[in-house]
């Protein structure tokens, strides 16, 4: 869908690239995410697809074409794709409802079609639309403030989606919540996403792909299973921190490591441990401390499949980290 | 009886020696209606040339850096340049001569100054994040500069528009000494007549166009002006 290929980008009155050989592609329908430390020109990239900035050498395809061609007017592929910024940058001057019309508005579409697509946009991310769409940015939480930035990139139905650190400016709490929300939406919507942060732990959480990043070169991508079993250097795995056993724990869905020969224990359904299947084993650790028990029951929607223990939760890690 | 009357008298003598102005304003009723159509016509004359000119200037150097200081420079030089001076300059100029075009003239160069500064500032004003959220949706370079470095620029770049206004009101007397028949006759004639109900009649009068005038612009400010914007000033 998205492909770059042997990115170069050098900035004017600069010697040192910006952006080095970078290579790889995005799937459709995927969340890539790009994460490194600030300056290591994961931002850079994001803008060179949009054409915001044109790369020094190499190319850059979008399903297939390049977005240099001389034939494409870059403010026309913009309209195609959607933009999210950390900073947001809401027009101070028109009301949320314009806001979200913005990218319908320079398509031209007809006056009917936008209202009610802005009413479903707003419902989409979550805002009542009767509350917010003449209100002016100014009169908006943080919170709302970036739903109404995810709404007016989603406006025009774009398959592209770029989002510089599109949660980055409010508190953790309502961070997490947009996450698991744009998650959900993106379940629906199957975007093609290249995301931008900082923090890994937004990386694992979101991305279908991760693409590590240090001064202007790739140093990894993978899965996020990937990267966290098998960092490709120390600076991957400072990235990542000390707690990657947990992070793991995270990744890997209870499904995966259930016992199923074993017998559910009459202990274990007095004190009603039980996990889904497709919860992480990070729940089943969780479950067994607080029911204070070494052994969960793990059940597919009604049916009790079978039990996870300590050991081998225990064993998980040891596979999983290796030498680590 | 003898206090009232007292008192009358007392109100008398304050009345002919502070508003004595108000008895020359009706007795020349005639001079006083010309003279301040003549003044009037001369302000709105230069603001109608100085908002072309200038807000165009104004949006050309916020476009090309370079031309800025040059720019500030020259509406810098012509703003010291003592008014009386400058339209003496424009009198000398063949075609010009004594009249309106050189009153004009000299009163648009001096709203080159604080016009073009306001526009530039306004301008840029405008915080990047907004403009790069624009660039990103695709919005061209025409559309982001009219739809909305102007609009969130507006509150300054009126800003300078009414101080020019009243700045143009106060200088256009001066016009006077290059044949203008406008209100800064009255103070000219009342100095070297020494009345001083003359130059009162004048200066208030001037004072009066420059408020009204303001006063107007003001409510065509908060008409045109974003909401969005003006709740923003008031909070902060």
């Amino acid at each position: 869908m998205i492909v770059l290929d042997k990115v170069d980008k050098v900035f004017p009155g600069s010697n040192i690239p910006a952006v080095k050989q970078v290579s790889f592609q995005v799937d459709e329908g995927n969340i890539c995410v790009f994460v490194g430390p600030s300056g290591c020109g994961k931002t850079t990239i994001l803008r060179m697809i949009n054409r915001l900035i044109e790369p020094t050498s190499g190319d850059i395809y979008i399903k297939g074409k390049k977005v240099s061609d001389k034939g494409l007017n870059p403010d026309h592929l913009r309209r195609e794709i959607g933009y999210v910024i950390q900073q947001i940058g809401l027009l101070p001057h028109r009301t949320v409802e314009q806001n979200v019309a913005l990218v319908p508005y320079l398509l031209k579409w007809p006056e009917e079609n936008i209202k009610p697509r802005v009413r479903e946009l707003l419902d989409m991310v979550g805002l009542d639309p009767d509350e917010v769409a003449q209100k002016y940015p100014f009169q908006l939480s943080g919170g709302m403030m970036q739903r109404v930035g995810v709404a007016r990139a989603l406006a025009a139905d774009p398959p592209i989606m770029l989002m510089d650190e599109p949660f980055g400016a409010v508190d953790p709490i309502v961070r997490g919540r947009l996450q698991d929300e744009f998650l959900r939406l993106q379940k629906e919507m199957k975007k093609t996403i290249c995301f931008v942060t900082h923090d890994i732990n937004e990386a694992i959480k979101m991305g279908d792909h991760i693409v590590i990043m240090n001064k202007g070169e790739l140093v990894q991508h993978g899965t996020p299973m990937e990267i966290l079993s098998e960092p490709a250097n120390s600076f991957v795995k400072d990235l990542i921190g000390t707690e990657r056993e947990i992070k793991l724990l995270e990744l890997t869905k209870s499904g995966e490591i259930v016992n199923k020969k074993a017998e559910i224990p009459e202990t274990v359904r007095q004190k009603d441990c039980f996990i889904s299947v497709i919860d992480p084993v990070q729940r089943a650790l969780e479950t067994m401390m607080k029911k204070d028990s070494d052994l969960v029951g793990v059940r597919d929607k009604d049916q009790e499949i079978g039990t996870i223990s300590w050991n081998d939760i225990k064993k998980l890690i040891n596979k999983l980290s290796g030498d680590a | 009886m003898i206090f009232a009357s007292s008192i009358l008298q007392w109100a008398g003598n304050i009345y002919e020696k502070y508003f004595g102005f108000v008895d020359f304003i009706i007795r020349r009723s005639e001079r006083v209606v010309e003279y301040t159509a003549n003044h009037f016509s001369l302000v709105i004359t230069v603001m109608f040339f100085s908002l072309i000119l200038w807000i165009s200037v104004g949006l050309l150097i916020s476009r090309y850096e370079k031309l800025a200081n040059t720019a500030f420079g020259i509406g810098n030089i012509l703003f010291v340049i003592p008014s009386i001076s400058l339209f003496g300059i424009f009198i000398t100029i063949p075609m010009l001569g004594l009249g309106r075009t050189s009153a004009a003239l000299a009163l648009i160069l001096y709203a080159m100054m604080p016009m073009v500064r306001n526009v530039y500032r306004g301008i840029k004003s405008v915080e990047w994040p907004i403009i790069e959220a624009g660039r990103g949706m695709g919005m061209s370079p025409k559309q982001i500069l009219f739809q909305i470095q102007i609009p969130i620029a507006w509150p300054i770049i009126f800003a300078g528009i009414r101080v020019t206004t009243v700045m143009i009101t106060g200088i256009a007397t001066v016009a006077t000494f290059i044949g203008e028949r406008n209100l800064g006759r009255f103070i000219h004639h009342g100095i070297a007549r020494e009345s001083a109900d003359m130059i009162i009649a004048g200066a208030v009068l001037v004072s009066v166009i420059a408020i009204l005038l303001d006063y107007i612009l003001g409510k065509v400010e908060y008409k045109i002006t974003s909401p969005g914007l003006r709740k923003e000033q008031e909070q902060s």
